[in-house]
């Protein structure tokens, strides 16, 4: 098989399956926790593509094709929900969105 | 034949269900017919089929119709079938003829009620549950129908039901029979596990082979199921306050065909009581102790319709009598004949009850002689029966049944016919104070007020069935004359052959003695009645019978009172303290706890973020730690 060795992609993909973590959890601004979402999702979607390289099937591709469509609705939401917020002066801040505590 | 006996069984069922279905869209009237003529179709079906049995070889007089397996638990099985044989085709001819003259009665006397189609579509459906009864060919057929002619008792009864008294006296007999269904359904059960089937002749071929306790044991629960639908000590108290049902209620259920079940069970499963004498000897006692007891507290009763209802306890008492000293002839014999007589005078009660716009206190009576000389002469010959005097049918029937008594020459049936004779004296008694209350006199004011503006003598569908058991009352009984012919009692003996027999001279000393006493009976309450005393003076005595020996307030003391106390001290200890108190706890612990949870609740998403990444590396660590 051509290539590096699986085991890079799954170290690639944790490296940036760490980062987007980080930045869901430490970041406040909502757009980036969006960003943060989109990297952790494609940390998966990489290794998906790297196994299905490896077993040779194409289950894995497909699989990330839907976790793709799935993303992009999400992302169309949570932008429309930051515009919407920007747009009634809400402030841009994930810490104060609280209204919600039990 | 044997669908003669299919139509005769299912013709009422079918009037019940069209009632029932049409509902509001057929008139009151049209369900009365639809009830009364479905009740003569069974009527035909039950002659149709006792004809064929008549003409049929003696040997081939028991037959037995299977319409499909009903239950089956391995070996044990059963069907739905019904039994023609000799019995159950009296009781047939019985049921659905003097139902179908009753319910033909109940259209006059219920005319203008708000619920007569309720009314007839339950008069239907007891008419189908006692030909279920009789007509069953096994035991668990029969307590089905058993249990239904309670329900159709306790529905009837309570027919008022915005009456209080009415709903309390349904509730009081559904629960005394309730207890005789149970005894009766152990004794089955018990049946089912020692013989392994409920069909008539498994269970009588192997009645002798069981050992002496079982025997015994069976005996009992369907002696009490026997008891507890006939009325007779010690579960009688139902009968007297289930009069507060419509008056053609008490002639058909409590007079003429549901309380006289339990003879027809003493003498179906003539077999195992047979086995058992000492039971068979405790139905004729407990049937003596009644016959006296009834006849006493009737002779004190104001209400018409209690008395009448005494003495059907009474009379009930004779066949007990009867059938527990083994004379299984005479005892279907005074069933039928009461059949006639007991129904005729409610009917005629009735009918008086009808004209005096509902009253039932004898003491506003008086002089109805003159005023309704046709029901006079109908309610005089189911008197005349009832008290035993010759030609007419409780003549034949009653004086057998003392015979019987005497004939079996033990002291056992020495104190029997003692207690017989005693209780023809007092049904003499009873009878005629009854009648000479109501009917002899001058009219009293209350009859006076009612004469010119009440309603006669009543429509044409009252008075004709009337007439017709007033015809019955007066000659049913010569189907029996000892010495000349006998074509009832070997009619029956063909399903239960007797213990006893009389002879003739028997017989006949036995009727002397019993038409003197009810005679000398008529004679004190003429003469008590014409110097206006009453036949009991004594007061205490009175007082005893006037409260039935205060059998109603023993229960009350033993049953009801331990039982409320408990209840209540269970209430007072128990319900509100640990159940009631436990509900609040549950709720109020419930909410602390939410609203403690409610806390982790920040709102902050970061650190449900947080959360979530923790909780995914510990399972992560779990997994791999675990592999």
């Amino acid at each position: 098989m051509d290539g590096p060795d699986v085991g890079w992609y799954l170290i690639v993909a944790a490296v940036l399956f760490g980062i987007g973590a980080l930045g869901v959890m430490l970041r406040r601004s909502p757009l980036i926790v969006l960003l943060s979402l989109e990297i952790m999702l494609n940390a998966a979607n990489l290794t998906l593509v790297a196994f299905a390289r490896q077993q040779g099937s194409l289950d894995g591709q497909i699989f990330a094709l839907a976790v793709m469509a799935v993303a992009a609705a999400e992302v169309a939401i949570g932008l429309g929900l930051i515009v919407a917020m920007a747009r009634r002066h809400v402030p841009l801040d994930v810490d104060q969105a609280r209204a919600l505590r039990g | 034949m044997i669908a003669g006996a299919w139509v005769c069984l299912l013709a009422p069922l079918a009037g019940a269900i069209a009632i029932t279905i049409a509902g509001g869209r057929i008139s009151r009237r049209t369900a009365g017919w639809i009830s009364t003529l479905t009740t003569f179709v069974a009527f035909a079906g039950a002659v149709v089929a006792f004809v064929g049995l008549w003409a049929a070889d003696p040997s081939d007089r028991e037959q037995v119709s299977t319409a499909y397996t009903w239950l089956a638990a391995g070996d044990f099985q059963v069907q739905v079938q019904i039994l023609l044989d000799t019995l159950s085709s009296t009781m047939m001819l019985v049921v659905s003829g003097v139902g179908g003259l009753i319910v033909w009665y109940s259209m006059g006397y219920m005319a203008g009620d708000d619920e007569e189609r309720r009314y007839f579509a339950y008069m239907s459906l007891f008419v189908f549950a006692m030909l279920l009864l009789v007509q069953s060919g096994n035991f668990l057929l029969l307590l089905a129908g058993w249990g239904l002619v309670g329900l159709a008792s306790y529905l009837l009864i309570g027919f008022w039901h915005q009456r209080p008294e009415a709903v309390a006296a349904a509730k009081k007999a559904f629960v005394m029979n309730a207890i005789g269904d149970a005894t009766l359904a152990l004794g089955l059960v018990l049946l089912i596990w020692q013989t392994g089937t409920l069909e008539f002749a498994g269970v009588f071929q192997q009645a002798g082979s069981l050992s002496t306790t079982m025997v015994n044991l069976v005996a009992l629960g369907l002696l009490g199921g026997a008891v507890a639908k006939s009325a007779q000590i010690p579960l009688h108290t139902w009968l007297p306050d289930a009069m507060e049902g419509p008056t053609p209620v008490s002639a058909l259920i409590h007079a003429a065909t549901m309380v006289t079940a339990g003879v027809y069970l003493l003498v179906r499963a003539s077999p195992i009581f047979e086995a058992a004498p000492d039971v068979q000897h405790l139905a004729a006692i407990l049937g003596a102790i009644t016959l006296l007891v009834a006849g006493a507290v009737a002779l004190v009763q104001w209400d018409i319709k209690r008395v009448i209802a005494y003495s059907t306890m009474s009379q009930i008492g004779y066949m007990f009598l009867a059938a527990g000293i083994g004379a299984y002839g005479y005892a279907i014999f005074h069933l039928v004949t009461h059949a006639f007589f007991k129904a005729l005078l409610f009917m005629s009660a009735g009918v008086v009850i009808h004209h005096l716009d509902g009253e039932q206190d004898i003491r506003k009576m008086g002089g109805l002689r003159k005023v309704m000389p046709r029901t006079h002469i109908a309610f005089l010959a189911g008197a005349l029966a009832l008290a035993g005097i010759p030609i007419f049918s409780g003549f034949w029937s009653k004086d057998g049944i003392m015979a019987a008594a005497f004939a079996s020459n033990d002291a056992l049936g020495a104190v029997l016919y003692a207690a017989g004779l005693v209780g023809a004296l007092l049904t003499g008694l009873y009878t005629f104070r009854l009648y000479f209350t109501v009917f002899r006199g001058e009219p009293s004011e209350f009859v006076q007020e009612h004469a010119h503006e009440g309603n006669g003598e009543g429509p044409r569908s009252m008075l004709v069935p009337v007439g017709v058991l007033a015809v019955l009352a007066t000659i049913g009984g010569l189907v029996v004359i000892p010495g000349v012919w006998e074509p009832f009692l070997d009619w029956i003996d063909q399903t239960a052959e007797p213990l006893v027999t009389a002879t003739v001279t028997e017989d006949y000393g036995t009727s002397a003695i019993a038409v003197a006493l009810a005679l000398i009976g008529f004679l004190v309450a003429r003469r008590a009645f014409s110097s206006g005393r009453q036949l009991v003076t004594n007061p205490a005595v009175w007082r005893v019978l006037e409260h039935k020996l205060y059998f109603d307030e023993l229960y009350d003391a033993l049953f009801y009172r331990p039982a409320a106390a408990l209840s209540q001290t269970l209430r007072r200890n128990v319900e509100e303290p640990v159940v009631a108190r436990s509900l609040d706890e549950i709720g109020s612990g419930t909410i602390q706890v939410g609203g403690e949870v409610a806390r982790a609740q920040s709102g902050l998403l970061r650190t449900y973020a947080l959360a979530v990444a923790l909780a995914v590396s510990v399972l992560v660590i779990v997994f791999v730690a675990v592999r």
